[in-house]
């Protein structure tokens, strides 16, 4: 006998939503890339509007990230909750998530600051919560 | 209520529901994922709706919201202003006026306003951002934005 249950990939949805978060974050004005980075500089999931080397932004990130978060220790500020390059042309932000992942966003100059940095704050934690059991399952 | 008591009140309310969606318990993360993507998209897309309708009142020189002492929302006439300067200020003026919040007891921070001899600073707290309007010093910010609609 067949069942009506229908058994849901949780990790599809999960997946699907990681999706729509860097989709939302490409909505914001100026983002022109949103990627997730894993603790080899893998791009895991990217979002962009321009041509990009993924594997050189992914390594480049977790350098970058890298670099920052020692440069915390050595003064004494502990954990690094996100890192800011300001080019000349734009912003690179980096904020880890969880088991080394990292979510970088890539904005053109005319970004707003505050703007990326607040959906990027309110953003972690439900990223983390998705990873963690995106991870587990 | 006037016209920017009531987008103020929209305000609030807004950003009481997203903070609201954020305190959702995670069972289900997908979903509690989405409604606070959502709630939050509505708070933000009301702030900045704000800010372009304050902007065009007659004697508003600039308005634009701020979280941390960076820029959030900003309209597309004021972005000749030195944004970083405009939040610095801010963000030092809401510091120091947290101090008083606790030693004088005046409750959370909802405005302040300073007053200079040429122009005039509204900071209104609303949610987690700030936002600040400002003003030639002879202006009735208070009257000009009442009677606006």
């Amino acid at each position: 006998m067949s069942s009506n249950v229908q058994f849901l990939d949780p990790r599809k949805s999960q997946n699907n939503e990681i999706d729509s978060i860097l989709r939302n974050l490409m909505n914001i004005q100026g983002v022109s890339a949103a990627a997730i980075v894993d603790s080899d500089g893998f791009v895991t999931h990217i979002h962009r509007d321009f041509e990009i080397n993924t594997d050189a932004i992914g390594a480049s990130v977790q350098v970058v990230f890298g670099a920052a978060a020692k440069a915390a220790q050595h003064v004494g500020h502990h954990l690094t909750n996100m890192v800011i390059c300001e080019n000349n042309d734009g912003y690179i932000l980096s904020t880890p998530i969880d088991a080394g992942f990292i979510l970088a966003l890539v904005t053109q100059r005319e970004a707003l600051l505050g703007r990326v940095r607040f959906e990027l704050k309110e953003t972690i934690p439900v990223l983390k919560k998705l990873f963690t059991s995106y991870l587990a399952n | 209520m006037h016209w920017f008591e009531s987008q103020l009140a929209q305000l609030d309310t807004l950003a009481d529901d997203y903070l609201a969606a954020r305190r959702q318990p995670a069972a289900d993360i997908v979903n509690v994922s989405e409604a606070t993507r959502l709630k939050r998209a509505a708070f933000i897309d009301a702030v900045q709706s704000v800010v372009d309708k304050v902007v065009k009142i007659e004697g508003v020189s600039a308005c634009a919201a701020y979280h941390d002492g960076l820029i959030l929302a900003q309209s597309a006439e004021a972005s000749n202003m030195d944004a970083d300067a405009f939040g610095a200020i801010i963000q030092e003026t809401i510091r120091a006026a947290q101090h008083g919040e606790t030693s004088l007891g005046l409750g959370e921070i909802e405005q302040i306003v300073i007053v200079g001899a040429v122009n005039k600073l509204a900071m209104l707290s609303v949610g987690p951002i700030i936002l600040c309007i400002s003003s030639p010093k002879g202006v009735n910010l208070a009257s000009v934005l009442s009677q606006a609609k």
